[in-house]
C-alpha cells in the first residue's frame, strides 16, 4: 500500500517544552488510522503540523507528494479538518455556514453537495442558527464542513471524547462508511474507539511514535491471551493458585488470570486437567488481548527504554 | 480578489446580525440629531439655570454653534462608541478559533485582515456620512446662514480620512491584544501620544490628530483645508504601515 | 409654559425623530434580552433596568457589553 501522509524525523517544541521529539511515521492510503496517545502526548500539535497551523523545528511533512508548510495552503485542498472543539460562526444557519466554506473552496454544485452533506451527517435544520445549536449537533456540523471539498486525508482531533455514548456510536459509525472512500486520521485517547473501526494505530507517547502497524499486528505481537477463572471466594482462588503454581497465573479477589500462548484450546485443556483434581471454578472466561493492554505494554516499555 | 469579496460579504452579515452596524448607526444619528438642538437650547438652558435674574443678553446660536457640536460629538462620543463596538473584531475571532475551519480551508490570512479593514471602512463611511447629512439639513432649517456646501465638505473630509488611520489602529490593536481589550487600549495608548506630540506647535498639521481637531476651522474659513495636508498624508501612510503591521501578526499569530 | 410649549413646538422636527430613535433602540435592546437568556454578565432583571432607565446608554451597553453570543 502507498502512503498519502508520510512525516521524518519532525520535532516540534514550545519553549523548553519537547513536544514531539523525533516523529517519523506513515498513513497508508484508504485506511483508518487511530492515533492514539495520553493527553498531551503531542497528537494536537501533530494534527496542527499537517495542517500548517504549526511551524515544525526539524523534519519533514509529506502529503499526496507535497510538502506541508507553516502558512502555506497547497496541501489544505486535499485535507479536511475536524477540531476537538468546532468553532462557527454563532450568526450563520448550517446551510449558511456550508455555503462560505464551499464558496471559498470553489466547489462545484454547491447547493447539491450541501444539501448531500447535511444529509449525510444527519442535520435537518432549516432556519436554526448555530448558536442555538447542542454539542452533538455542532460536532455533525463539523465533520459535514470537514467533508465538504472531499478530503482526501480527513483529519479529526478527538471527535468522539465530548459525545455522549449514542452520539458516538453515530459518528463512529459514519466514520466507518468513509472506509475505502476517504483516508481518516483520528486521534483519540479512548481505545475502545479504536478496537471498533482503526485498522492501523499508532501509539505516540514521549514524543515518538512507539508503534505503528496494523491493529492485528500489534494484538498478535503484544497481546497476551488470557484464561479467567472464576471462584465463589477468594480463599478457594489462593488454593487454585497453589495447584497452579508452574503456569504464570496471578489472583485478583476471587478471580485467577493465566497467560498463555498458542492455541486457546490447548491452554484451557491444560489448565482444567491440572485443576480437576482440587478445586472447581464456576467460570471459565476467555480474554481476548485489549488495546489498553497493549497500549500500556508499549508506554510501559518506553518508560524503562528511557530510563535505561 | 474573489476570496475577498467571499469574506467581505461575510463580515458584512455579521456586523448586520450582531446589531454592530444597527448600534453604530443609530448612535451616530442621535449624535447628528443633539448637534442642532443642543446648539439651539443652550441659551435658553444657561438662562433658566441663572434663573434669569441678570438678565443676561446672550449672543442668538448660529449653524457655526452646531456643527460645533456635531464636530465635539463625533469626535470624542463617536470615534469612542467606534472603538469599543470593533474592538473585538479581530480578537474575538481569535479567541473563539472561529478562524480555523477556514485557514485549514486555504484562506490566506491577508484577506481576513483586509475584508475586515474594507467593511469598518464603509460602515464607518455610511454611518458619518448620514449624520452629516441629517445634522446639515436641520442646521440649514434652523440657523439660516451662508455656509457654502464646499465648506461643508471641507471641514468634514479630515474626519472622514482620520477613518482610515483609526480603524487600521483599531484592527491593528484587536489582532496584537490577547484579549477583547486589546483593540481598545492600544488605540487609547497612541491616542495619548498623538496628544502629547500635539504639545509640539510645529508638528501639529502633521499630527493625525489634526484631522479631528480643525474641523470647525476650515468650516469657517479660518484655516485652509490645505495646511492639513500633512497630517492626511501621514494618516494615510500610517495606515498602510498599520495593516502590513496587521497582516504580518496574524501570520504569525495561533489560530 | 406658554414659552415651554412654544419651545417644544419649534423644535418638535427634532423632538420626533430622536425619540423615535431612543425607543427604537430601546425596544430592540429589549427584545433581544427577552429572547436570549445568557448575557456576558449580569441577569435578565439587571438588564431590563439598565435599558428601560438610563436613557440612550442603557440600550447601547447592553449590545456593546451584555449580548451573550451563545
Amino acid at each position: 500500500m502507498t502512503a498519502l501522509l508520510t512525516l521524518t524525523h519532525v520535532q516540534k517544541s514550545f519553549g523548553t517544552h519537547h513536544v514531539l521529539q523525533d516523529l517519523s511515521f506513515s498513513i497508508p492510503t484508504g485506511s483508518i488510522f487511530g492515533f492514539v496517545g495520553e493527553n498531551g502526548a503531542g497528537k494536537t500539535t501533530t494534527m496542527r503540523l499537517l495542517l500548517g497551523l504549526e511551524k515544525s523545528e526539524h523534519g519533514s511533512i509529506l502529503l499526496a507528494g507535497q510538502e506541508v508548510t507553516f502558512g502555506g495552503n497547497r496541501t489544505n485542498s486535499i485535507t479536511g479538518y475536524l477540531p476537538d472543539v468546532p468553532a462557527f460562526y454563532d450568526y450563520m444557519t448550517a446551510t449558511e455556514y456550508l455555503t462560505l466554506c464551499a464558496r471559498l473552496t470553489r466547489i462545484a454544485n454547491r447547493e447539491q453537495r450541501i444539501a448531500e452533506m447535511l444529509n449525510l451527517v444527519g442535520l435537518k435544520t432549516k432556519k436554526q442558527r448555530i448558536h442555538g445549536f447542542s454539542r452533538g449537533m455542532k460536532q455533525r456540523l463539523g465533520i459535514a464542513q470537514a467533508l465538504l471539498n472531499e478530503p482526501q486525508l480527513l483529519i479529526c482531533d478527538e471527535p468522539t471524547s465530548a459525545l455522549d455514548p449514542l452520539g458516538r456510536n453515530e459518528f463512529l459509525e459514519l466514520l466507518a462508511t468513509l472506509r475505502g472512500k476517504v483516508t481518516v486520521l483520528f486521534s483519540t485517547h479512548i481505545l475502545s474507539d479504536v478496537e471498533r473501526i482503526c485498522d492501523y494505530v499508532g501509539i505516540l507517547h514521549a514524543g515518538r511514535m512507539q508503534k505503528c502497524a496494523p491493529l492485528s499486528d500489534l494484538r498478535n505481537q503484544y497481546g497476551r491471551s488470557r484464561i479467567m477463572l472464576t471462584f465463589p471466594d477468594t480463599p478457594t482462588a489462593k488454593r487454585c493458585m497453589q495447584v497452579l503454581a508452574h503456569f504464570p497465573a496471578y489472583a485478583v479477589k476471587n478471580t485467577v488470570m493465566i497467560d498463555y500462548q498458542g492455541s486457546y484450546t490447548n491452554a484451557a485443556h491444560q489448565v482444567l486437567q491440572t485443576l480437576t483434581a482440587s478445586v472447581t471454578p464456576i467460570a471459565l472466561q476467555h480474554k481476548c488481548p485489549t488495546l489498553e493492554q497493549i497500549f500500556l505494554e508499549v508506554t510501559g516499555n518506553a518508560h524503562s527504554d528511557n530510563h535505561v | 480578489m474573489r476570496i475577498l469579496t467571499i469574506m467581505f460579504e461575510k463580515e458584512l452579515v455579521e456586523t448586520w446580525r450582531t446589531y454592530r452596524f444597527l448600534t453604530l448607526i443609530t448612535f451616530f444619528l442621535i449624535l447628528a440629531l443633539m448637534s442642532p438642538l443642543v446648539a439651539k437650547l443652550t441659551p435658553t438652558i444657561i438662562k433658566l439655570s441663572l434663573n434669569d435674574t441678570l438678565n443676561l443678553q446672550l449672543p442668538q446660536p448660529t449653524a457655526f454653534d452646531s456643527w460645533k457640536q456635531f464636530y465635539k460629538g463625533i469626535t470624542q462620543l463617536g470615534i469612542l462608541v467606534t472603538a469599543i463596538l470593533f474592538a473585538g473584531t479581530m480578537s474575538q475571532e481569535l479567541s473563539k478559533n472561529t478562524l480555523v475551519n477556514l485557514v485549514t480551508k486555504g484562506l490566506p490570512r491577508w484577506t481576513i485582515v483586509l475584508s475586515k479593514y474594507f467593511s469598518l471602512l464603509l460602515q464607518w463611511t455610511v454611518a458619518l456620512s448620514l449624520s452629516l447629512f441629517v445634522t446639515w439639513g436641520y442646521t440649514a432649517y434652523y440657523f439660516p446662514a451662508k455656509i457654502t456646501p464646499t465648506a461643508v465638505l471641507a471641514g468634514f473630509l479630515p474626519l472622514l480620512l482620520f477613518g482610515i488611520f483609526l480603524l487600521a489602529l483599531i484592527l491593528f490593536g484587536s489582532t496584537l491584544g490577547q484579549n477583547n481589550y486589546g483593540g481598545l487600549l492600544i488605540p487609547l495608548f497612541i491616542t495619548v501620544i498623538l496628544y502629547l506630540i500635539n504639545l509640539v506647535k510645529q508638528l501639529h498639521n502633521y499630527n493625525p490628530l489634526s484631522l479631528i481637531g480643525d474641523n470647525l476651522a476650515i468650516l469657517q474659513g479660518t484655516k485652509p483645508l490645505s495646511q492639513l495636508l500633512p497630517g492626511m498624508l501621514v494618516a494615510i501612510a500610517a495606515s498602510l504601515f498599520l495593516l502590513g503591521g496587521t497582516v504580518v501578526l496574524l501570520n504569525h499569530r495561533k489560530i | 409654559m406658554n414659552n415651554h410649549w412654544q419651545l417644544l413646538m419649534t423644535n418638535l422636527p427634532l423632538f420626533i425623530p430622536l425619540v423615535l430613535l431612543e425607543v427604537g433602540l430601546m425596544l430592540a435592546a429589549l427584545i433581544h434580552a427577552l429572547r436570549h437568556s445568557h448575557y456576558r454578565f449580569g441577569n435578565r432583571v439587571f438588564w431590563i433596568v439598565v435599558i428601560l432607565f438610563i436613557q440612550i446608554v442603557g440600550p447601547l451597553t447592553y449590545f456593546v457589553f451584555g449580548r451573550g453570543e451563545n
